[in-house]
Parts: C-alpha cells; structure tokens; sequence
C-alpha cells in the first residue's frame, strides 16, 4: 500500500513539474543550441557558437539589420573623409558596461587594436590590416587612419565577434574567458558546459524600439544544449525549448507539418562549390571547367543531396542572389549537355577524362552533392571517382591545394569582399584552385577604395562576369539554416549571415 | 585486509601508466590535430598561422617529450587545460563525473531490480512458462542497442506522452524532481539492457547453486524452500554476478557515451567523445585516466564485497 502511494505521489511530482508557470511579460526564452561555445573571449575564437550565444552579450561598433544593412551600433554617427582613409565614429552617450563603467573611445581603440595584436592571434586579425593608427580625441570620438582606403571596412566593424571589450576588465583579467564584461542587452550570468548558459536582461542598455520601449523584452535567455540533431527537433516540439537552431534540413518539413511550431529562416550567407585546381591538367583549360559548369545541374544537387530545403541552386557566383551584388543571371544555371559537350569537343580532352574528386565526410552538405556531380559528368564522359575523408584529415590537404577538385565553401556578411577577395585574388589565403586572373584582381582591389554603393556594384558585376566567363568554380548553391520557434514565441526575425540579434526584439506571449 | 588493500592499490599504478600512455600514442596516431579542427569549416587561416598554433600548444615537440611534460604535471593533481576552450581539464571532469555516476548508479539499480527477481523466478520454473517468457525478455533486451531504445524511450514518454522531457540536465542540488525526471529516460535505456545479460547470469548461477549438496542438506533438514533458496542457494549464487556487474559497471562508466549523446547529457563520456572527435587532447588524456581510476577503484570494492557476501572467502 505504501509502496503504491509512492507511486502515485512520483506521477503527480512528474506532473506538477512538467506543467510550465504562467508568464505575462518578458520572459525567459529557451534556446536550443547545437554546440557549446569554443571559449567565451569573443576576439580570441572564430567559432559561430561562441559568437551566436555572446552576440547579444558584446555590442559592435555598427551593426547589421536584418536585411543585412550597416545601422548604428555603439556608434551612433560616422563619417569618411573624402580620400576614404580616416573615418571618424561619434560613440552613444548612455552606452554602458554590464559592470557600471561607461564605453568610451578609449575601449573601442582598445577593442580593435586588440583584434590586430598579432599575441592576442585573433582569427580576424586581417580585418584591421589596413588600420595605421587609432585615435581618441575624447571620450566619445574614435578616429581610425587607414593606409589605404578600405571600403569593407563597416563590414568588419558588424561582425558580432568583432566586439567592443572593456579595457579595464581585460588588464585586469588578461582575457575575457572567465569573466564576461559586454554592453550588450544581455548580461551573461553562468556558463556550465555541456548543459546550459544563462544571460540576464541588462536594464541599462541603450537600445529602444521605435516607440521608445527598452530592449530588450526578453526578461532573459537560457541556452541549452542539443548536440543530436533529432534531441534538439523533439525538443522544440515538446516544448522542452522555446526555439532551437539548425533546424536539420530532414526535419524542416516535419517541424513546418506541427501547428504549435514555426519553421524561419532560408538563405544564408554563404557559397559552396566545386572547386577545380587550374594548376592540374586538364582543369588549366577552360574549355573543361565551363563544360562542367554547364553539365552540372544545382537545382539536382539541391534536391537531391540537401532535401530540397538545405540550400538555394546559385543563380551566379559565390555572392547570393538576394545580395545587392549578387549575379541572377549565370549562363549556367540549370543544365545545358549541348554546350557542355560542345566546350568538352574544343577542349585539349574531346575524349572525356579521369580525375579525383575530394570531400569530407564530416559535413554532410559538403559530401552528397558529389554523387549528383559525378553523376551529371558521366554524362559528358567525364568519370569523377569520389575521395571521401574525415576533415581533420580532408582540410590540411584541402588548404595545401592537394586536389584536383573539392567541394567547399566559406561564409560571408554581406560585403562582396567577404564573397570574392578570399576566394579568387590571386595567391590568397581561400583561393585553394589557384585560380588567377590579373583583370580580376585589379577589380577586386579597386572594390576595396571605391564607397559609392553604385560604383562598387558595377566593379563587382564585372569581376564576377570574368569569374564566370573563366568558370573558376562550378558555383553550386548556398546553404540555408532554419531556427524553429514554438507559438509563444514573438517578434523573433531570422538574419540571413548566422547571427541571432534578432533574440533582442523577442518576446514571449505566455 | 589492509594489506591486501595496499597492494592492489600499488598494483593499480602501473595500470594507469600503462592506460594513460596508451591512450598518448594512440591519439597522436590519428591524422589530424585539434589546429584543423581549429580552424573549422570557414577556415581562412594561412599554413604558417596553423605552424604557429601548433608551436604555441607545444604540439611540435617529440611525443616522448609531450607525454613526459603532460605526465609531470598530471601527478601534480594538473591535467592541463582543453586546447580548444582553455577551461582546466581537472574543472571540467569534476563537473561531469557526478553526472556519469549518477546515470551508472541509476542504470545499475535499475538492472538489478528486474535482473534478480527475474532471474531466480526464471531458476526456480526452470523448463516451464515463467523461465520461458524471462529467456524471451533477456533475449530482447539484448538484441536492442541502448541507443535504440533511447530513441524509442523518447518517442513514446516524450513525443506521444509528454511524461518526461526527451533531453538535457538539472542538477539533483539544484532540483530535484527535475533532476529525476531528466535522468529516468537515459537509465531506462541503459539499465534495460544491462538487466537483460544480467538476468541470465541469475538465473544460470542460480540453477547451478541449487544443485549442490549443501542445498539439498539444508532441504533435507527440512528448511523451508523459500529459506533455502534465498539464504542458502541465492547468496552463493550472486558472486559471479557481483563479478560480471562490477566489470559492467566499469564498462558503463565509460561506455555510457551514446547515451549521453542522444540524452545531451553533460558526462565524461560525452566530453571524452568530444575531446576525440577534436583531437583536443588534454581533454581525451584526462576523461580516459579518470575512467581508469574509476574502473579499477569498481574492480578493488567487487573484491572487497565478495567478502561480504561469501564467507569462505578472506583476504589477509
């Protein structure tokens, strides 16, 4: 008898417990996450996971929206000089730190000399090559003299792991692993690994909506930790979380097909393709680099290998279409065998050829659309056997130009410099097929001076027209990432370069 | 005792040696090192920016060196820090093992709760329906992997029900019932398939015990079945399974890793798994010596309990 009493006392314990408390304000949204974060001192680490849980931590100088344009961050103005070599930024009056001290110039030129410093080895110490000097002529100007006219420069600033830092609590700590000092709407409470970080709202922070409310409405966020994709699916369908990342490109349709969750997101900003090695016959012609552009088929490779949902087909270059200067019209989209045999007849192999083509097997979307790839070449006669190896193994050989051709890819912000310059300036650090084209390289330096949106735009489309003419990639698609958010959730807005500022105009509607 | 105790105490440091230098050489013998994994999938890192990492975590030193360096300091009580989020390992593992134990304890219990009742009514009906229908649990317990069962667990008390959440972790200090409530599902799925092997070894220790001749003396003094059974037959009987539960025990604490994968739950296992799959190896080094101080201080207590249960059995 008492043993049965216990029983029942167990259910209704599990019952009570699993029944939510009512909320009407704010609140405290559960976040799924994949990974943990790589180290908590944003400057030190190029992990997304770091950046996506402290974003909302740390403020930037400016910031992107969600359309990816430049808006006021912790500086409210700036302008250019008219040589485009010093650019003066005035910093918000009633910016402050999580720890009471206020931001001031002398934190920003700290921050970014800190990015540089070659001892602190930030992954994005390039950011800031072209940064000569900084100064501070009072406490709310910072004034950055650049050797040379640098246009991607506000691009750099917005990246949301490119953040202003206090300089007091990093002398005082050395680095910001332990101790997490931001100004951003967030304040970060406790990290335990494997199981959850905890932020608090910050009620100091400077941000208001349009109609003058603070933000952020969140009362808080808890970030949990799901690194089995199908755990954190069921998860956010439970209810055990309120919104999850990286929804699986599998579950897309599933989490869509429930009507207490909602799937947002789509295209992000990234490229992936194949990439042929112009160092290495036949792949020097590019007779046969255009006849694999025009045989393979990115709608197939999309549908096929990435569930229809785990990309967008490239409609020109590594630049999405959707940005400002991205190419909407590549004489390659969709499959033409006629032209791809003809430029496979004039080319030095008529007769169709052999070669290796080398993935990873760790990322999924990176290995299957080589079946795709080899299957369409097969049918200009051209057989692709498929090396497949894990990445830690797959990426020095990757980076060493050890390859005939290879599916990858990188991430950008919404810069064409971030698409372009890595990628297809001769001898640079991404240019991995050693393509090399001196026209475009003198396009993609002058993109870098030029400011005039219009201008850069016309520069860009024509570096891009001779990257397609000389079919320097076999461009692909863009990988898309999904959040799903459960019914309470509001005013959540998926940005399209990885980032989660969109937490600081949610709310929850409980 | 004492003395017994000491010895094998001393008879476990060259175990670990042995573990923890094993462990060096192998993962040093798989290609790639925690800088690739660095520098991850959007890598615009240069060769010589990857050298340059691998000098400042002393990766480029011979392995003797690495390994005599990292050995120096682990006897110090200092296992170094993760190469990828400078967190001190020792740190890490503190707040983990607990988790581990839990899971272990909580799946053992579980085990043996069906495994004994199981395994001796199986014994006692031996060739009849009960031994039958028990043959045919064990066989299914057996035949479904953990992690399988895990899912399926997840389906029918998360998905459909709504019973218990499919994943994650509270801490028992922090609450308690939530703490239960995470942790019933991922011992369900390990303890299920752990009753099942050891509710055969029950049984089959079992049937062979109540065949000896003290058995049937006792029965020929006319003790009661039940009594014999239970005093007599049963206490003899679960030395082997003390046996084989210790090893598993040990087996668990470290091969709970799916479980807690599939479970995110934060244990050794998972941030072993981790460290392995990142090559960052401070973090394998001190999740593995952990498992091996944890496997054999299992092993010396089993010994210690066979004592305790049989009282032929005297160490001096």
């Amino acid at each position: 008898m008492i043993r049965r009493s216990l029983i029942v006392l167990l259910f209704a314990a599990i019952a009570v417990a699993g029944t939510a408390a009512a909320q009407s304000t704010g609140g405290v949204l559960r976040a799924g996450m994949q990974a943990d974060p790589v180290g908590l001192d944003p400057h030190i680490t190029g992990a997304t996971a770091t950046r996506n849980m402290l974003e909302n931590v740390y403020d930037t100088l400016v910031m992107f929206d969600s359309s990816l344009q430049i808006v006021p961050g912790l500086a409210e103005s700036w302008e250019a000089s008219d040589d485009g070599r010093t650019w003066t930024f005035t910093l918000r009056e009633n910016a402050m730190f999580h720890d009471g001290s206020p931001v001031t110039a002398g934190d920003v030129a700290f921050s970014i000399s800190r990015i540089k410093d070659p001892d602190v080895a930030s992954p994005r110490g390039d950011d800031f090559a072209v940064v000569d000097s900084i100064d501070v002529p009072d406490d709310r100007t910072v004034v950055l003299n650049l050797a040379e006219p640098f246009s991607p420069l506000l691009s750099k600033l917005a990246h949301s792991l490119n953040v202003i830092v206090p300089e007091a609590v990093v002398r005082e700590h050395g680095d910001l692993q332990e101790v997490v000092v931001g100004s951003g709407p967030f304040r970060f409470v406790e990290y335990l690994p494997q199981t959850r970080m905890v932020l608090e709202r910050f009620d100091d922070h400077w941000a208001t909506d349009a109609d003058g409310n603070a933000l952020p409405y969140l009362d808080g966020i808890t970030f949990q930790f799901y690194p089995d994709p199908t755990s954190r699916t069921t998860a956010v369908q439970t209810g055990a979380v309120d919104w999850i990342e990286y929804v699986p490109a599998a579950d897309v349709d599933v989490l869509d097909a429930d009507p207490e969750v909602e799937v947002v997101g789509g295209l992000s900003a990234n490229f992936r393709s194949v990439y042929l090695n112009v160092a290495r016959a036949p792949f020097d012609d590019p007779h046969v680099r255009r006849a694999f552009s025009y045989a393979i088929d990115e709608q197939a490779v999309v549908d096929l290998a990435l569930f229809g949902t785990g990309g967008v087909p490239a409609t020109g270059t590594t630049i999405p279409a959707s940005n400002h200067y991205g190419v909407r019209d590549s004489p390659y989209v969709g499959r033409d065998l006629e032209a791809a045999r003809a430029e496979m007849a004039a080319s030095s192999v008529p007769d169709g050829f052999e070669f290796d083509l080398y993935v990873t097997t760790t990322y999924d979307f990176l290995r299957t659309p080589a079946e795709v790839v080899q299957a369409n070449l097969a049918e200009i006669g051209v057989t692709a056997n498929i090396v497949a190896e894990d990445w830690s193994i797959y990426l020095p050989k990757a980076l060493e130009g050890d390859f005939d051709a290879t599916i990858l890819g990188e991430s950008g912000q919404s810069d064409p410099d971030d698409f372009l310059f890595n990628v297809f300036y001769t001898d640079n650090g991404g240019n991995l097929g050693n393509y090399s084209n001196p026209e475009v390289d003198v396009l993609l330096e002058r993109g870098r001076q030029v400011s005039d949106p219009e201008e850069r735009r016309e520069i860009y489309l024509e570096a891009q027209r001779l990257i397609l003419e000389d079919a320097a990639h076999v461009f692909l698609f863009h990988s898309s990432q999904y959040e799903a958010i459960r019914g309470e959730v509001r005013g959540f807005e998926h940005f399209p370069n990885t980032s989660y500022l969109g937490l600081r105009t949610t709310w929850l509607d409980r | 005792m004492l003395i017994f105790l000491g010895r094998r105490v001393l008879l476990a440091v060259p175990t670990l040696l042995g573990v923890a230098a094993i462990v060096f050489l192998l993962m040093r013998a798989v290609p790639g090192d925690v800088v690739t994994n660095l520098v991850g999938l959007e890598g615009n890192v240069s060769v010589e920016r990857m050298a340059e990492l691998r000098r400042m975590f002393g990766l480029d030193l011979p392995v003797h060196e690495q390994f005599g360096q990292w050995l120096a300091a682990a006897v110090q009580g200092d296992l170094g820090s993760s190469l990828r989020t400078g967190r001190p390992v020792a740190t890490d593992l503190a707040l983990r093992f607990p988790v581990t134990l839990q899971l272990t304890l909580s799946a053992l219990t579980i085990a043996l709760a069906i495994a004994v009742p199981l395994g001796v009514v199986a014994a006692l009906h031996r060739g009849r329906w009960p031994d039958g229908l028990a043959s045919l649990i064990a066989l299914l317990g057996l035949s479904v992997p953990g992690f399988f069962l895990g899912i399926l667990l997840i389906l029918a008390f998360s998905l459909e029900l709504r019973w218990l959440p499919p994943a994650g972790y509270v801490a028992f200090s922090e609450d308690p019932v939530e703490n239960l409530r995470h942790m019933v599902l991922p011992a369900l799925s390990l303890g299920l398939v752990l009753a099942a092997a050891t509710t055969r070894i029950v049984r089959s220790s079992l049937l062979e015990t109540l065949h000896r001749d003290y058995v049937r003396t006792a029965r020929a003094k006319g003790v009661r079945e039940g009594t014999v059974t239970v005093r007599h037959a049963l206490r003899t009987a679960l030395i082997p399974v003390v046996t084989v539960v210790g090893l598993q025990f040990g087996q668990l604490l470290g091969g709970a890793v799916i479980i807690e994968q599939v479970f995110s739950l934060p244990g050794v296992g998972r941030f072993a798994l981790e460290g392995i799959n990142l090559r960052d190896y401070p973090v394998v080094q001190g999740a593995v010596l952990l498992i091996a101080v944890a496997f054999v201080a299992v092993n010396l207590l089993v010994d210690v309990a066979y004592a305790l249960i049989d009282p032929r059995v005297r160490y001096g």
